[in-house]
Formats: C-alpha cells, structure tokens, sequence
C-alpha cells in the first residue's frame, strides 16, 4: 500500500491524540513504508505523520537531508515510533505551511534544538540531538501525534514590531 | 436560452474611529443578509479602525442592496463605506512558488521613503503583498519605519534585492534590510 492520500482539516483524525505503538509488529512495518512513500510522493516534503494517512498511532517519518535548509545539518532519515522530546532549548519563528492544512502559512515559534528519544523500526531505541531545520521539522510532525496544528500555534498575524503599541 | 447569473464578489472597505464593536456590526448585517465573507484583513492605524472585506452572497446579490444594508449601520458608527463590483474571472487564487521576503526600511523621517523604495522594487517586477508603515520615535526625532512583504519575480534573488536597495540606503540613509521568509511546508 504504498503512497497513501494526505488527509486534510476538517478531517477528525488530525485532532486526535494518537495512541502509543504496543509492539512493532508487520503492521507497524507496512505503516512506516506508507509513511516513507507519501512522503517521498510529496513534492518537497520533509515529513509525515501517521494520522495524516489515517492512522492513529505515534509514529512519524522525517528526512530534511534532501532540502535546502536542512542539507548540511541532518541525521537522514528518521523513522520515529513513540517519539518524546526530553530535552529543548532554544527558541525560532519560522513561517509554517502544512500538506493538511493547504494554502495558509503562519509564523510558529519552536526550540531550535532538542532532544528526542524514539524506537526505530527495527525495535531499537534511539536518542538524537537536532538542531535547526531538522528539529523544527520533527516539531512539527510530533504536533500532529498529538493532534496539534500549525494552526494551533501561531503566534503573529502582524509584524512583530507593530504588535506592541500605546498611544499616550 | 437563459443565462445563469453571475455571482459578484464585492471588495467592501469601512473605516472609521476605532472601538469595540466595529467589526460584529459589519459582520451582523453580512450574516443577517447571508453574505460570505472571504479573505478580510482588518487592523488599527493610528487609532482608526479599517476593514476591507471581500464579499459574496451564493445567490445573485446586488450592490445596492448590499449598500442600502450597510449604511445605515456605517453612518451609525461614523465610519465610511466604499465598495467596488468584482467579477468572477477577478477572484483569483493566490498561489505562487516565488521566494518570499520581508525587507524593513527605517530610518529619520524624510518625505519619500516609501515612493523611492516601491520604485526600485516595481522597476525590478517585485511584487508588494502586504505593507505596514509606521511613525515611532518622539516629536524632536520621528523615526520612519516600513515593513513590506513582497514576492521576488524569477531570477530575483534577497541578496541582489539588498545590492539594488543599497544606494538608496545610503542615499536617505536609512536601515534597509531583506530576509527571507518563505513558508516551509511539512
């Protein structure tokens, strides 16, 4: 089953919390391929979560190395299952698009670096530290298994500057 | 054979002395009506309040009775009402790969900032998407600040946008800075 269609908003799966993978199982295996296939079918894209194929699960699949602000900061690709970020530091805006939620952009402030801990696909853990685009990225994927949205964390509609005015 | 109606657009904009209240009085009278309201942009410059709404209704709908309902309730609040017809084949999507960027202008306030710096961006095709200015500063020295979104054209780059702007920086001696911020989607 490979490449699968993404999901938009209004769709209710992409507000759940999704629930922790048990065991990695034949069916965990198949997912991750479907993931790593939406996202290689995605132009440009960086990143997919499950329950933006449908699945309410904690897994996500991220690889920056072929963009052009993740390229020379990057550990490949990450198949994450059960993904937690125990450690942050940090703190960027970046304007933020999603494939769920197409034709709005807004400014999201994430940690620029962070720890996250995660079991791979062949059952192995994993602890990595990512900086810069790639953290931003995992960020935002690890949102959706909680059902958060870009949407959810926008933080200006209006240049900064302008936001803090008194008239006296 | 009859013709469908074309469904207008209307391009509404309302401006007055800034309140709560405002803007769920326009919207009451767009709801009363069964109007859409598509992308608005609606903000506070200077202590008065501007909207400017694009305005549909899903059935034929026409610009006088669409005035008739909101002046009233305008001349109510003190504020002006302008509206303009859009036809269909004028609404179109936004979408655009261009590179997108912010650049900043600030400096002492002088007449012409704005004209010289949207002058040198139309000469080179770069489209202005989104404009703020702003007076700060204190009366002895007002400090002029401009904030422009604006999509550079194929073949534009920042840093050659920066290398044009750059004798104009010298020229008003002000602040002129480009930074990219084109939305990463995930």
């Amino acid at each position: 089953m490979p490449n699968q269609p993404i999901l938009r908003y209004p769709h209710p799966v992409l507000k759940k919390v999704c629930n922790p993978v048990e065991t990695i199982d034949a069916d965990i295996h198949l997912l991750v391929v479907d993931l790593l296939d939406t996202m290689r079918a995605g132009p440009g894209s960086v990143g997919v979560a499950a329950p933006q194929i449908g699945v309410v699960l904690r897994v996500c699949v991220v690889d920056v190395s072929k963009n052009r602000h993740g390229k020379d900061n990057n550990h490949g690709l990450l198949c994450m299952i059960n993904p937690e970020i125990t450690a942050h530091a940090g703190a960027a805006i970046t304007r933020e698009g999603c494939m769920s939620v197409p034709d709005y952009t807004g400014d999201v402030e994430r940690a620029t670096e962070i720890t996250v801990k995660f079991i791979e696909s062949d059952g192995s853990r994993r602890e990595i530290n990512a900086s810069g685009f790639e953290a931003i990225a995992i960020q935002h994927e690890m949102d959706h298994l909680d059902g958060i949205l870009f949407l959810d964390r926008i933080i200006s509609i209006k240049t900064g500057l302008f936001r803090r005015k008194s008239y006296q | 054979m009859t013709q469908q109606p074309e469904i207008l657009h209307y391009a509404v904009s309302v401006v007055g002395k800034d309140r709560p209240g405002i803007v769920a009085g326009i919207a009451e009278v767009l709801f009363r009506l069964g109007c859409n309201l598509a992308d608005t942009s609606c903000t506070m410059l200077a202590g008065e309040f501007a909207m400017i709404l694009i305005v549909s209704h899903p059935r034929p709908f026409s610009k006088s009775r669409l005035l008739d309902e909101l002046k009233p309730v305008c001349d109510g609040m003190g504020m002006s009402l302008a509206m303009r017809t859009l036809h269909a084949d004028e609404i179109t999507r936004q979408e655009t790969d261009d590179e997108i960027c912010i650049i900043s202008v600030y400096g002492a306030d002088q007449p012409g900032i704005v004209y010289r710096v949207t002058r040198e961006l139309a000469g080179r095709g770069v489209n202005i998407m989104d404009l703020n200015t702003k007076l700060i500063g204190s009366d002895e020295e007002p400090v002029y600040v401009m904030m422009l979104e604006a999509a550079l054209p194929d073949g534009e780059t920042p840093e050659g946008l920066e290398k044009l702007l750059e004798n104009l920086k010298k020229e008003l001696n002000v602040e002129i800075g480009v930074r990219v911020v084109t939305p990463v989607s995930f």
